[in-house]
């Protein structure tokens, strides 16, 4: 079983991986800080790969509302409870 | 169609929609109410500057026609970059802002909602056509961005054209899906200008994901779509665009190249290749192409002229709204581009290439030459080279950095991460986010060739090693013969400075010798050495930045002990440290 933690860990890696971020290692990314501008900085470009990251990796979709996506890129906290929400509810449908 | 500059003036029915969204939908009797009350408020501002940067298309529209109502020019500054807008509220009178703005006044202008004023009567003219109507920011790079006026003109003729070519193939009732921002021309044309002029109503809100289209295309309306090829590549590869082919009457790309990959999985979704608009900032439109073998010629847009510049090479441009350069008959003027170009005896053209050293990175467009101008602003940095990389799919730019003595102070703190750090902060005011160096690497002379340029392919290479490059050192060559290993090694200039103990002599600690050793063991091994004890270390000579290092490592066949040397390949006897020592046994 996927703990929050680990979980946390696993998208921090993937973000340092898939943006190819230097000098950083994905233990420094903070799980409450913000990625956009301020906190990781960052960018829109990012936010695309990031978002084509997830969904091959975890299997989510990332759905049609503005404030919503918002709101779940805001982290990599938020990140993580939005894999887990999308887990949740794909097994229970499925 | 009803010409842009009679947009208010000339009979349409009250309740034809203008715009749409999750912010509401707006209908033509709101959009002359809001304008109106607009105007009103805009009054003492008559002939004067108003900064305009809107998130929802439909307070932009408002808050440019009701500038062009009391005769006054739209500022639109290419982002929300603090730093940008602050330069530039000091040069207008007073700003239109929506969304999550500052209550206050910038710089003591004051500043409103443009769907904000209060309900006020004033009388709708419609606008002179020579009078200027916006002020664009070429390329998009810095705060200080040349400026570049558009009078009303060159927006109607530029959108009288568009529609005159694709008015049918789009219909009255398509309605306009736009991802680009209204604060460069091809959104402001393609978003706003164009469909208000048409009568085709306009999705309002600015989109961060493209998924965020998806409910508007779920509604099954006949829609056209404008966007860039970042956007579209995402949309292409989700394969959301086939189920909707029935309703898309048309795609739009502009902003960079898409690639001809793109375009053909695009055709095999919705029934046709995206039409690529290619133009610029100061020519406006130019030509449009639809790729599906791959690199197929741009034709021009009616009333638009071609040609080879003679003396560049370059793209000369002719038409009616292209606002500088030369003047010709008729209003119309002619502008060469940065772009180098081929013409085709049909009368189509390819392009070359840049001319100078522009690079797209997303869709914006970054002068090279003047970040690095920026860069060697900055006390740690002595000289600079930037380069385009290729991270993840996208361009991107990577920095190369000569340090002084204050930047070689910073690196020997907190390492190349701190010097990116404070250098980007320092770059961030005033470039878009997208555009500042994703990759630094800090070395003692730039790489020049001959003539003293400094050949980008040279400047990649220092960025392929990845990003694994600043604690480990650059492998040239491997060899193994038996139970040694012989590793061909280049110690990078930013991992010397960043272990260095001397600042006027950078040197690379013993401690991280060792580490070569630990990765030429890692090899042999095939997992991480743990190291038990480690024994007669000597370090002989001082090892500096650049230097070629040979470092042999052999291992015992039960794999308990070891021993190694790193030498100058040049000189074998010149060693500069060597060990030995246990390793535990593998539990």
């Amino acid at each position: 079983v996927e703990t929050p933690e680990s979980l946390a860990s696993e998208i921090k890696a993937l973000i340092v991986e898939v943006l190819a971020l230097e000098d950083l290692e994905p233990d420094e990314i903070e799980t409450e800080a913000p990625l956009f501008v301020e906190g990781l900085g960052l960018d829109s470009i990012d936010a695309l790969e990031l978002a084509m990251a997830l969904e091959e990796r975890f299997g989510v979709s990332i759905g049609d509302d503005p404030d919503l996506n918002q709101r779940i890129f805001a982290s990599v906290q938020s990140l993580a409870a939005f894999v887990q929400d999308q887990r949740a509810g794909g097994r229970e449908s499925a | 169609v009803i010409p842009f500059s009679r947009l208010l003036v000339e009979a349409r029915a009250d309740a034809d929609r203008v715009a749409f969204g999750r912010e509401g939908p707006r209908d033509v009797r709101d959009l002359r109410t809001d304008v109106a009350s607009l105007a009103a408020l805009l009054l003492p501002f008559q002939g004067g500057r108003l900064l305009l940067h809107c998130e929802d298309a439909y307070a932009f529209a408002v808050g440019l026609l009701a500038a062009g109502q009391v005769g006054a020019r739209a500022v639109l500054p290419p982002s929300r970059q603090p730093g940008a807008l602050r330069d530039l509220a000091r040069e207008v009178d007073a700003a239109l802002l929506d969304g999550e703005r500052e209550a206050e006044p910038i710089e003591g202008r004051p500043c409103w909602h443009p769907l904000e004023a209060p309900r006020a009567e004033h009388p709708l003219a419609a606008l002179d056509r020579d009078a200027p109507l916006v002020e664009l920011f070429t390329s998009g790079t810095t705060g200080a961005g040349r400026p570049v006026a558009k009078a009303v003109r060159h927006l109607e003729d530029e959108v009288t054209c568009l529609e005159e070519r694709f008015g049918v193939l789009l219909g009255r009732e398509a309605r306009i899906l736009a991802t680009p921002s209204t604060q460069h021309l091809y959104g402001l044309l393609f978003r706003v200008v164009w469909p208000l002029a048409a009568g085709r109503p306009f999705l309002r809100s600015s989109l961060l994901h493209p998924e965020e289209l998806l409910p508007w295309l779920e509604e099954r309306h006949p829609f056209a779509l404008a966007t860039t090829p970042i956007p579209l590549r995402h949309l292409a590869e989700k394969e959301v665009l086939a189920s909707h082919s029935e309703s898309c009457r048309g795609i739009f790309s502009s902003g960079g190249p898409l690639p001809a990959a793109v375009a053909r999985r695009v055709a095999a979704a919705v029934g046709a290749p995206p039409w690529e608009v290619y133009g610029s900032t100061e020519t406006g439109g130019v030509a449009l192409r639809q790729q599906i073998h791959g690199g197929e010629p741009w034709q021009p847009l009616a009333e638009v002229e071609a040609d080879r510049d003679e003396q560049t090479g370059c793209l000369g441009v002719t038409s009616p709204w292209v606002s500088e350069g030369e003047a010709r008959p008729g209003g119309a003027r002619r502008l060469v581009l940065g772009d180098l170009v081929d013409l085709d005896p049909a009368g189509g053209f390819a392009l070359l290439g840049r001319a100078d050293r522009v690079v797209k990175i997303g869709e914006k467009r970054l002068s090279l030459p003047v970040m690095e101008e920026r860069l060697r602003s900055h006390p740690a940095v002595d000289d600079v080279v930037l380069v385009a990389l290729e991270q993840a799919g996208e361009a991107r730019v990577g920095a190369v950095v000569t340090a002084t003595r204050a930047g070689r102070a910073l690196l020997e703190g907190g390492g190349r991460r701190a010097l990116a750090k404070t250098l980007t902060e320092y770059l961030s005011p005033d470039f878009d986010r997208v555009l500042l160096p994703r990759a630094w690497r800090v070395v003692e002379t730039l790489p020049r060739d001959s003539q003293d340029k400094t050949p980008a392919a040279r400047l990649r290479a220092l960025f392929s090693a990845g990003s694994a490059a600043a604690r480990l050192p650059e492998v040239l060559a491997r060899r193994r013969k038996g139970d040694t290993l012989f590793l061909s090694l280049r110690v990078p200039e930013d991992l010397a400075y960043l272990e260095g103990h001397f600042p006027s002599f950078p040197v690379v600690a013993g401690v991280v010798q060792v580490q070569f050793a630990m990765q030429g063991l890692a090899e042999l091994i095939g997992a991480p050495p743990r190291l038990s004890s480690l024994e007669a270390l000597k370090f002989r000579e001082l090892l500096g930045p650049g230097q070629a290092v040979q470092l042999q490592v052999r291992l015992d066949a039960d794999q308990s002990r070891f021993e190694f040397t790193l030498s100058d390949p040049e000189r074998p006897a010149r060693v500069f440290s060597s060990g030995r020592g246990t390793l535990e046994r593998p539990s």
